[in-house]
């Protein structure tokens, strides 16, 4: 069998999400911007991963920052990082660290998906020959990040991996750690392709310890009409997702 | 219809001291016995890096091993890789005439680019060019084989005029192939007038369109090689059991197991966005065999287990079809253990083979 990720999961319960419910309506985000850069990252990342996931071989990370220009609570630009792993036989992407640029953003992100948004200050920047990112918390650089040389692709060639996140959630009357899927759609109105740059990454700011980032892969900017879903899936965090997961309802329209 | 054995060379944890030899060592006691049994090819992969799923970085030498305990089974590079960052065109010529002499002339080619993340930036190559490596070097490889001397001066490779030796042993070349995984690219194979090597599992009316369209567009082609090589294989499982329910529950099980591997690689696709992948290819399709809705009796479809009765059937569809060549998958993560592999053989080769050995209706 593939290996499976090591968190030993006391550790992170504190810094953990707590979601309100499992039944949050699903956010209609149109517009959205999106900067996804990829790099290829140490053996070890395991350790970050729940015991429920298999590592990627290579394992790999992606800096996620989202621009969305209209959203419930007002714009918000949102960055994330994310171990990039296996739930059972899929790809999907752990959220390790996650920034909204506004505190009800940070707080909705938190109580309805489980990711774990701080608030802080993130820019999103479009210059001629590249477009970066960054993100201050507490007064200081935590990300620093770009897209060089960006060439037009189609939106048809990009694939997002789904999301996970590890928060406290309510099921069955018992609040506990739970990974839960956030699978957004995307409806690509325009793509570019580049080089990845991060000249700056406080791995422990974003929940992801001592993560470096190696071998850079690809970066992708695009425009997408994109949504924040309603939860469907709910996994056991110690237990392989192909005994652990629960389908909560049975579409994301439900 | 001809029936041959495929090898991805799969390794469960924990890798010890002997169990990749035993890995080889089953492999090649499967391949002794199917040449016995009239089996007409072995095929083994090139893939590199990919952790259980398979093993097999250098096919020449698993199937110069294969060449020297057999006497008829004809051994097929399922693929070779066409970029050069994996592996140099002149060594590709040189290492398959050396092959094709040591076999006896037994040597079938398919090549290809590779579809993994893992596997190419494990090289670091560049997906945005390894279909246009794979063109120059399948139009060069014939000529390799056979001219006197050969000068090349292209976009990935170039070489001053000099004697390729040795020359192949079959005139006037090995048959070409191409793996054919994404949808498109048996018309790759058809205007190029090389095989088309399917490596996708399952579905016939998909496939039977697919192999249409080849049949088609290979009428028009311009060979590469000295000669087209119109013929579609396509790979599949093989459990064979006289219990019926036995057969498909360990089949299945293999099945499983496969597509669950396979699933944990990175497509070239899913880290780095490209024209030259735009399709998800094969993996997409085995994570849904492997848990999704399609994980049930009917991605079962086309699938070679069970009692010798469903296998022969369910061949006899590829047949119809229009496929002809299927090469078997017969282990994964050797979760059928070996005795049962080479029973499941003999049974096959008793039950099902003659039905096909001379047009014979079931």
């Amino acid at each position: 069998m593939p290996t499976f990720g090591a968190l030993e999961l006391p550790t992170v319960v504190d810094r953990l999400a707590t979601v309100r419910d499992l039944d949050t309506e699903a956010w209609s985000l149109p517009g959205a911007e999106i900067l996804q850069l990829a790099f290829e990252v140490p053996r070890g990342t395991e350790a970050l991963l729940p015991r429920a996931m298999h590592p990627a071989i290579p394992p790999y990370a992606t800096v996620w920052v989202i621009r969305y220009p209209e959203s419930p609570v007002g714009p918000f630009t949102l960055a994330q990082l994310r171990l990039m792993g296996r739930a059972g036989a899929h790809p999907r992407g752990l959220v390790l660290g996650a920034v909204a640029s506004t505190a009800e953003a940070a707080t909705a992100l938190r109580e309805r998906w489980g990711l774990p948004a701080v608030p802080g200050r993130v820019t999103f920047t479009r210059r001629h020959d590249r477009i970066t990112a960054t993100v201050i918390r507490d007064g200081a650089t935590v990300l620093d990040c770009a897209l060089i040389d960006p060439e037009p692709i189609s939106g048809g060639d990009v694939q997002y991996i789904h999301s996970v996140t590890l928060a406290h959630a309510p099921l069955d009357g018992t609040t506990a750690p739970r990974l839960l899927q956030v699978d957004s759609r995307y409806t690509f109105k325009k793509a570019e392709r580049g080089r990845p740059d991060v000249g700056l990454l406080v791995a422990p700011a974003w929940g992801a310890g001592q993560l470096r980032l190696l071998n850079p892969i690809a970066a992708t900017a695009t425009w997408v009409d994109t949504d924040l879903p309603r939860i469907r899936f709910v996994m056991d965090p110690e237990i392989p997702v192909v005994r652990g997961t629960r389908r909560i309802r049975e579409s994301r329209e439900e | 219809m001809k029936f041959g054995l495929f090898y991805e060379i799969s390794v469960p944890r924990p890798w010890t001291r002997e169990s990749e030899r035993t890995v080889y060592q089953n492999a090649l006691e499967q391949v002794q016995l199917a040449d016995e049994l009239g089996f007409d090819q072995v095929w083994a992969v090139e893939h590199h890096f990919l952790e259980e799923y398979s093993h097999c970085p250098a096919p020449e030498l698993f199937l110069t091993a294969c060449a020297m305990i057999t006497k008829k089974i004809r051994v097929g590079h399922g693929i070779v890789i066409c970029v050069p960052e994996f592996n140099h065109p002149i060594k590709i010529a040189e290492r398959t005439a050396v092959l094709d002499i040591l076999s006896g002339g037994r040597l079938e080619v398919g090549t290809g680019r590779s579809a993994t993340w893992t596997e190419l930036g494990g090289f670091r190559a560049n997906p945005d060019t390894t279909k246009k490596s794979w063109d120059e070097f399948v139009r060069c490889l014939p000529k390799m084989w056979t001219q006197e001397t050969f000068a090349y001066d292209g976009e990935f490779w170039s070489m001053p005029e000099r004697t390729i030796v040795p020359k192949v042993y079959q005139r006037p070349h090995p048959p070409l192939w191409v793996a054919v995984t994404s949808p498109g690219t048996e018309l790759d194979a058809a205007d190029r007038g090389l095989g088309s090597l399917g490596l996708t599992f399952g579905q016939f009316a998909e496939q039977e369109k697919r192999i249409a369209e080849y049949r088609r567009r290979i009428r028009n082609c311009e060979p590469v090689g000295a000669f087209v090589n119109d013929q579609v294989s396509t790979v599949n499982f093989l459990y064979c059991h006289e219990d019926d329910a036995t057969g498909r529950a360990t089949g299945r099980r293999m099945a499983d197991t496969f597509n669950y591997l396979a699933s944990q690689l990175i497509s070239a696709r899913e880290a780095f966005p490209s024209r030259s992948y735009q399709s998800l290819g094969l993996l997409p399709q085995l994570r849904r065999q492997a848990t999704g809705p399609d994980a049930t009796e009917q991605a079962g479809e086309g699938l070679a287990f069970g009692g010798p009765q469903r296998v022969l059937h369910a061949l006899k569809r590829w047949e119809a079809v229009g496929v002809d060549r299927v090469n078997f998958l017969m282990n994964a993560m050797e979760v059928i253990p070996q005795a049962d592999v080479l029973a499941s053989l003999r049974l096959f080769a008793k039950e099902v083979m003659p039905a096909f050995a001379d047009d014979k209706v079931a």
